[in-house]
């Protein structure tokens, strides 16, 4: 009895979370013109339209590609700080820490706001360019957590060890700490690449001509047509963020990460 | 432990000197434009910003879906977190993982999913038309309703993994205990389950509440210009009327509303010891 009243608020809450992500499956799926559910006949035209309409496709590569380098970029910055952070006894290691943590903490459409003010306009960056700065301080805060998360499981006599065996410090970090914190590093770009291809509200401000981020080119999209095309590609998405976090899951483990 | 600092700051420095530059000083400018006028630092964008009845309406508002969406959470992220940290550890995980599935998905495309629900043509007006409720269609689409299931939905997750890792806390026979000992359930919830996860529960009323404040997708689609909440409104204040202060005004609103709910629960949490 008890098992089943427990049961019963599981089921309503996953149906609650999950549902409605069921449904775009199958409103996307319709054959109709309009959107609905439940779908007018089953067809996958809308979702082979999607792969048709080229600003979907021109978006498409722009958020790939910041969401791949601008996490790479963040990597590259967060992964000495993490190791430094947690390996040397630093000054000021809070302020730092609150530094490098605080795009996490400002709302993105500010932050947006903010570079196309202060970057973009008086010092001639590109959109693009500042799309990518931005995506990487917002991936940051993600990559310095994950990648200290897992230096802090392991031991730092490790490194001592393979210095006094006559590895330079360099050496040490790339042979002996680089191996053992692979997982944490992949977990931190999985985690950081889905955060930013998903991200909205800091490219709201920045985008040009011909430059819009996927979900901004959605928004719009939906605002002119009201065809099922956006489910389609909204569950196709939806299937790649999943496909990846499965990926990551059997490989790695990658929930004890986040 | 290394102990040359010269070679930690040099390590550590790259990725503070970018946030720093890319973040705290364009962002520090924009909430400073506020307080700028041509005669010196004023108060007067604040002013004007809250005489405005539509201002005043939309702060309001986003205050009070921010704490409706984090109190219903919570309600129901208790009963959810507390059925599953009794299931056996292999459901129990594949439970979470369902639970997580959704913050993995596109809010974009969590949000459109409201438009099938919601719409003219929706799942539920169909329903209700077929029950013979009512002759036409209903608005459901752009109520404050509509952006509420869409925060809710958006956010719930986080509540229930903050509550879920907090109730890993609780010694197994306490509650058992309790119920020996003569606890009605609503006892054991308020001096048992309550006091032990409470650090749970600020991380994820803060976590939600910060997130229903500064969503921007769930509002732009299920509002629209009739309901408009703090992001929206400083989109349309920037984008429609160039105008910055308000922008600003608007940015520290919601900085500072952030930051209140976590030292607010916080505070809370601390005074129920």
């Amino acid at each position: 009895m008890k098992n089943l009243t427990a049961w019963a608020i599981i089921g309503a809450t996953l149906t609650f979370l999950i549902g409605p992500f069921i449904i775009i499956i199958f409103a996307g799926a319709s054959a109709g013109e309009a959107l609905a559910f439940p779908p007018d006949g089953l067809s996958l035209r809308w979702y082979l339209k999607v792969f048709t309409i080229e600003s979907f496709r021109q978006s498409f590569v722009l958020s790939m590609g910041l969401a791949v380098f601008g996490t790479l970029a963040a990597l590259l910055l967060g992964v000495p700080a993490a190791y430094a952070l947690n390996r040397y006894d630093l000054p000021g290691a809070e302020t730092i820490r609150t530094i490098v943590a605080s795009p996490i903490i400002v709302p993105g459409i500010i932050v947006g706001l903010a570079l196309l003010r202060y970057l973009v306009i008086p010092l001639n960056f590109t959109v693009t360019m500042a799309l990518f700065l931005a995506h990487t301080a917002l991936v940051l805060p993600y990559a310095v957590r994950v990648v200290s998360s897992s230096l802090n499981n392991l031991r730092s006599d490790m490194e001592e060890a393979a210095v006094l065996l006559g590895c330079s410090r360099v050496q040490a970090f790339t042979k002996v700490v680089l191996p053992n914190i692979r997982g944490g590093v992949l977990a931190a770009f999985i985690l950081g690449f889905v955060t930013s291809f998903n991200q909205v509200p800091v490219s709201l401000f920045l985008s040009g001509p011909g430059v819009r981020t996927l979900p901004i080119d959605m928004l719009a999209y939906m605002e002119i047509t009201y065809d099922p095309s956006v489910a389609a590609l909204s569950a196709l998405l939806a299937f790649m963020s999943l496909a990846i976090v499965f990926v990551a899951e059997r490989l790695l483990g990658f929930s004890r990460y986040v | 432990m290394f102990s040359s600092t010269r070679e930690g700051l040099a390590l550590a420095l790259p990725a503070a000197i970018f946030a720093l530059l890319l973040f705290i000083v364009p962002v520090g400018i924009l909430l400073s434009e506020a307080f700028q006028s041509d005669t010196g630092w004023t108060l007067q964008g604040y002013v004007d910003f809250f005489a405005k009845p539509l201002n005043q309406t939309v702060f309001l508002r986003t205050l009070k879906l921010g704490v409706l969406v984090a109190g219903t959470a919570a309600v129901i992220g208790y009963a959810a977190a507390f059925s599953i940290s009794n299931l056996s550890p292999v459901a129990r995980g594949r439970v979470f993982g369902l639970i997580i599935l959704p913050l993995m998905i596109s809010p974009v495309a969590r949000t459109y999913a409201w438009i099938v629900i919601l719409g003219r043509t929706g799942i539920v007006n169909d329903a209700i038309i077929g029950l013979g409720l009512s002759e036409t269609p209903i608005r459901l689409l752009f109520t404050e309703t509509a952006v509420f299931l869409g925060l809710l939905q958006l956010f719930m997750p986080l509540m229930i993994i903050s509550l879920l890792s907090a109730m890993e806390n609780i010694p197994r026979d306490v509650i058992p205990a309790a119920r020996v000992l003569g606890a009605s359930w609503f006892q054991v919830f308020f001096k048992v389950i309550l006091p032990l996860t409470k650090e749970g529960l600020v991380v994820g009323g803060t976590l939600v509440f910060t997130g229903a404040l500064t969503a921007y997708i769930t509002p732009a689609i299920l509002g629209g210009s009739k309901v408009l909440m703090l992001e929206t409104l400083l989109y349309q204040r920037v984008n429609v009327a160039n105008d910055f202060v308000s922008a600003s005004v608007i940015a520290m609103i919601l900085i500072v509303m952030s930051f209140a709910a976590n030292l607010l629960l916080k505070r809370i949490a601390t005074a129920r010891k």
